[in-house]
């Protein structure tokens, strides 16, 4: 039997550029204000009035298969869980902040409460107890969603078995963990 | 906050949150210090009546009130705190999905900026210095204050206002027992034509809408993925997963004109023209629906008779929208029909004329026979029925002899009474017509941000004798005020039940009021009660009030609590009555209005011609985004660090014409004011509007988060009224932009 492979899956056609999912994890997760875990990007607007299109890309921690974000941690603090998840251990990260430059996702950030790096955990705490992560579970769109891709009986798999997609930076070498379904195109 | 000499006084100054060891998120992007939302919670508890040991952790189900839409609730509770709100699965409007304000919400409880005790103004209005006192003291001084008007200048002297609510019942309980009719509600801000148009067409407030089956949706000003109704919105985005097509008329590039299958462009004030064009195409070409009009309409003829002369061409030189897309829609429209509809919408475009539109945009459902059907309107019973629920006893009101001083119905005999023009209120007291008022009773509501000219609305405010404010935070009215009395959050406080359908639903305490803030329903008994009226509040504290709503229904207290929410079980009657009934005086789908008739107007839907902007000057458009509800929440750290000004879009070629790149400064001007704001230089706008989000600028010193952010769109609004409707027309503002 394969191993887990936890990863999101986006469908970016179905995001309407709320920030439910950037309010719901930094309540879940105690981000300071200032700082977030996810994000959605804005693509757009693009084009000449009226003929103009805009779309919207979420986003979080890609949770790699190979992060450079592992490779660079002088002490061990980055590591990567068998389900696929990347962590950090808040106990023996010591704040040198190379991770956050070494990801290219920009998914790092400094918190300076802790003194610790910090980034997305795809809400473990939450998916061992069986509920979706915090951002998934309130995506107003439904865009959002997460499992272990390597179930081919879970939504994710799929939604990654019946449809086109991409990751980003998939040139990069780094494998990441986060799918996004399109069809017809990357719009805008 | 720095304090006076004397303990007991409160001078709210500009400095930001440092007191905490934090500063808010900077405009011009300063470093962002964090606040954690633990420490939120920690200095919470510290300075307030945190109930340490009654409250479980665990899970308690109450409804949102971050908006007026009431998603269901799952609050999730530790060690006295609660630490996250979820949507609640079993609740129809949130379909266990909150939007971001509704996740927000613990910021609204936990916000510093909470009014911890009951205040009394001692400096001059505006000074923002006040004194801290007990409640005992506040309400004796509101109930002395309101009774020493009424003796003086009568009961209508007091205007009451709130933005409608599950409390409204006893907020009007207080209202007539006190005996004026002056009842002012935000509906004419936001809706009034909407409403008004479709209970004249359709004998109802406001059709519901079967997105589960539909094939064609045409929005007009409605833009829902950014002014988030939850449900709503959600059904939106599987309709369009579906593939239905939906169009959407803006000026402006919204997030749902991007995410729709068609954006149209339309020229403001405008999209009646295009409405009268598309009956005009459907009627001409007999692509209506024979046998709905024939059966469920009355005055079909006249209205043919009058959009005979609304072709095409006619409206593309009104509307801007060329004659063959008004032509492919109309066609489009009436082969889905009827799986489709053109949506009721809140405002459309804004206008003296919206009025007309909606009647127009109820008079094209109608002839394609979009009523009733799958993928079509609904005849949806209103929230607040379905289930009879019990009450307090209610004892006669006085008679209320006195006109209303928003001249309803008296000088607009169409305006429904319960919709009123509040704005109206404001400008009565300026004119002292028909009588003077004397007092302000304020509750939930924020009229000095919310009524356009705010200018106006200060000097109707300095026109009064007394202002009781009662709210959380010290927002712009508040602020104000003489007397504040600050209200337990959603979070904090049971209020009137909500039904829904067969279904009746509770909010309740999740953790005890912090600080001295205190429910609706005591804070109305006690000011009832040193008003001589305690007879009309007849309830034993809160749950008293919620159990004698459930007498008639097979449910305790209890058990309406752990599970949230209880469903009648009814007998249902099977399939829909084949009859369909409509509450007009015909009894039909009046597309001539006997109302109207009757009152010497045309019946029938027709060209209103809109005002338009001199040479030089825009449209002034206004809206939402999703982070935001109207003028409530900038002070809420999560959605003010998401979104914390709101810049000028402006078309690029218009930008470049006057030398304005993307983040300028800039000055935008109208005939009542100018503000500098920044421009947001973008394609994505109609090259003669302009557009802001509202309710930013705000001018509270006791909001230190939202203080002076952003610009106010009150402080550039002219106060144009529809007459029939009673609809405000905020978009026929025009405005000059230049370099600041």
């Amino acid at each position: 039997m394969a191993t887990k492979r936890f990863a999101f899956v986006i469908e970016t056609e179905r995001c309407i550029d709320c920030k439910a999912c950037m309010v719901s994890c930094s309540v879940e997760n105690n981000v300071p204000v200032g700082h977030h875990r996810n994000w959605v990007h804005q693509i757009g607007i693009k084009g000449t009035f009226p003929d103009v299109g805009m779309s919207f890309e979420p986003g979080q921690c890609m949770h790699c298969e190979n992060p450079p974000c592992e490779r660079v941690c002088p002490v061990g603090a980055t590591y990567r869980r068998d389900d696929g998840l990347v962590m950090v251990d808040q106990d023996v990260c010591i704040g040198c902040k190379y991770c956050i430059e070494a990801c290219p996702y920009d998914a790092r950030y400094f918190n300076e409460e802790t003194g610790v790096t910090d980034k997305c955990t795809a809400c473990v705490h939450r998916v061992y107890q069986g509920e979706e992560p915090a951002c998934v579970a309130t995506c107003i769109g439904g865009a959002r969603h997460f499992g272990d891709i390597n179930d081919p009986n879970s939504e994710v798999a799929k939604l990654l078995a019946t449809n086109d997609y991409y990751r980003v930076y998939e040139a990069a070498g780094t494998e990441p963990g986060v799918y996004y379904i399109y069809k017809g195109g990357r719009k805008a | 906050m720095s304090k006076d000499e004397r303990d007991d006084i409160v001078q709210y100054s500009m400095s930001r949150r440092k007191f905490l060891g934090l500063s808010a998120a900077g405009a011009a992007g300063a470093s962002l210090t964090g606040l954690g939302f633990d420490k939120l919670q920690a200095y919470a508890a510290k300075h307030g009546d945190v109930a340490k040991t009654t409250i479980p952790d665990g899970e308690v189900h109450t409804l949102c009130e971050m908006c007026v839409w009431r998603c269901g609730v799952i609050a999730k509770v530790r060690d006295g705190k609660i630490t996250k709100l979820e949507g609640n699965p079993d609740h129809p409007h949130s379909r266990g999905k909150l939007c971001p304000r509704g996740q927000a919400g613990l910021g609204m409880t936990y916000d510093p900026d909470r009014v911890k005790t009951p205040l009394i103004r001692v400096g001059k209005r505006g000074e923002g210095k006040f004194r801290k006192v007990t409640w005992e003291e506040a309400l004796d001084y509101t109930a002395a204050r309101m009774n020493e008007l009424k003796e003086k200048y009568g009961a209508e002297s007091m205007i009451f206002s709130t933005t409608h609510n599950l409390i409204q019942q006893q907020f009007e309980n207080l209202l007539r027992a006190y005996g004026s009719p002056n009842y002012g509600t935000q509906r004419g801000l936001c809706f009034n034509a909407m409403i008004t148009a479709n209970s004249l067409t359709w004998g109802l407030d406001e059709p519901g809408r079967d997105y589960t089956d539909t094939d064609y949706v045409i929005y007009t000003g409605r833009n829902l993925m950014e002014a988030i109704s939850n449900s709503e919105t959600q059904d939106l985005v599987e309709a369009l997963a579906k593939g239905a097509k939906v169009v959407v008329l803006d000026p402006r590039f919204t997030k749902t004109a991007a995410r729709a299958t068609e954006w149209v462009p339309i020229k403001p004030g405008n999209d009646l023209a295009f409405y009268l064009a598309m009956l005009h195409e459907i009627i001409k070409n007999d692509w209506y629906d024979h046998e709905f009009v024939e059966e469920y309409t009355h005055g079909f003829d006249q209205l043919a008779e009058e959009v005979r002369q609304y072709t095409p061409e006619w409206a593309e030189q009104r509307c801007d929208v060329p004659a063959e897309n008004i032509r492919r829609i109309a066609r489009e429209f009436s082969v889905a029909a009827p799986r489709a509809f053109a949506h009721p919408n809140w405002r459309t475009s804004n206008f003296e004329n919206s009025f007309q539109t909606e009647r127009a945009i109820a008079a094209l459902n109608a002839i394609c026979g979009c009523w009733s059907q799958p993928g079509s309107l609904q005849p949806a019973a209103g929230e607040g029925e379905g289930v009879e629920l019990g009450g307090i006893p209610q004892p006669p009101y006085p008679r209320v002899r006195a006109l209303r001083l928003d001249g309803v119905p008296w000088q607009h005999p169409v305006v429904p009474l319960k919709l009123g023009i509040f704005q109206k209120n404001r400008d009565a007291i300026l004119t002292g017509k028909p009588y003077q008022a004397h007092g302000w009773f304020i509750y939930r509501q924020n009229p000095l941000s919310s009524i356009s000219d705010r200018r106006k609305t200060l000097e109707a405010f300095s026109k009064l004798d007394f202002i009781v404010t009662i709210d959380i935070i010290m927002n712009d009215t508040a602020y104000y005020s003489d007397v504040i009395l600050p209200e337990a959050t959603y979070l904090e406080r049971y209020d009137p039940l909500m039904v829904m359908e067969d279904s009746v639903f509770i909010r309740q305490p999740v953790i005890k009021p912090l600080f001295d803030s205190k429910p609706g329903l005591w804070i109305f008994q006690e000011i009832g009660k040193r008003l001589g009226l305690e007879k009309y509040f007849q309830y034993d504290g809160e749950e008293d009030y919620i159990t004698q709503q459930l007498k008639p229904l097979d449910v305790t207290l209890e058990e309406l609590k752990n599970k949230g929410y209880f469903t009648v079980v009814k007998e249902h009657t099977g399939e829909h009555s084949e009859e369909l009934h409509f509450g007009t005086k015909t009894g039909k789908v009046e597309l001539s209005s006997t109302v109207l008739e009757q009152l010497g107007m045309k019946g029938v839907p027709h060209w209103q011609e809109p005002m338009t902007p001199s040479e030089n000057q825009f449209y002034l458009l206004t809206g939402k985004v999703a982070t935001h509800t109207q003028f409530a929440t900038q002070n809420n750290e999560y959605l003010h660090d998401l979104f914390p000004e709101n810049p000028l879009w402006i078309n690029t070629k218009e930008a470049e014409k006057r030398g304005i790149k993307n983040g300028d400064d800039i000055y935008v001007e109208s005939e009542i004011g100018k503000v500098k704001t920044k421009a947001y230089v973008t394609e994505g706008i109609r090259p003669d509007s302009v557009f802001m989000v509202a309710g930013f600028g705000h001018v509270s010193k006791g909001l230190r988060t939202a203080f002076n952010e952003g610009v106010s769109d009150s402080d550039l609004h002219i106060s144009y009224t529809d007459p029939v409707s009673g609809s405000q027309a905020l978009s026929q503002t025009f405005v000059k932009v230049y370099k600041a």
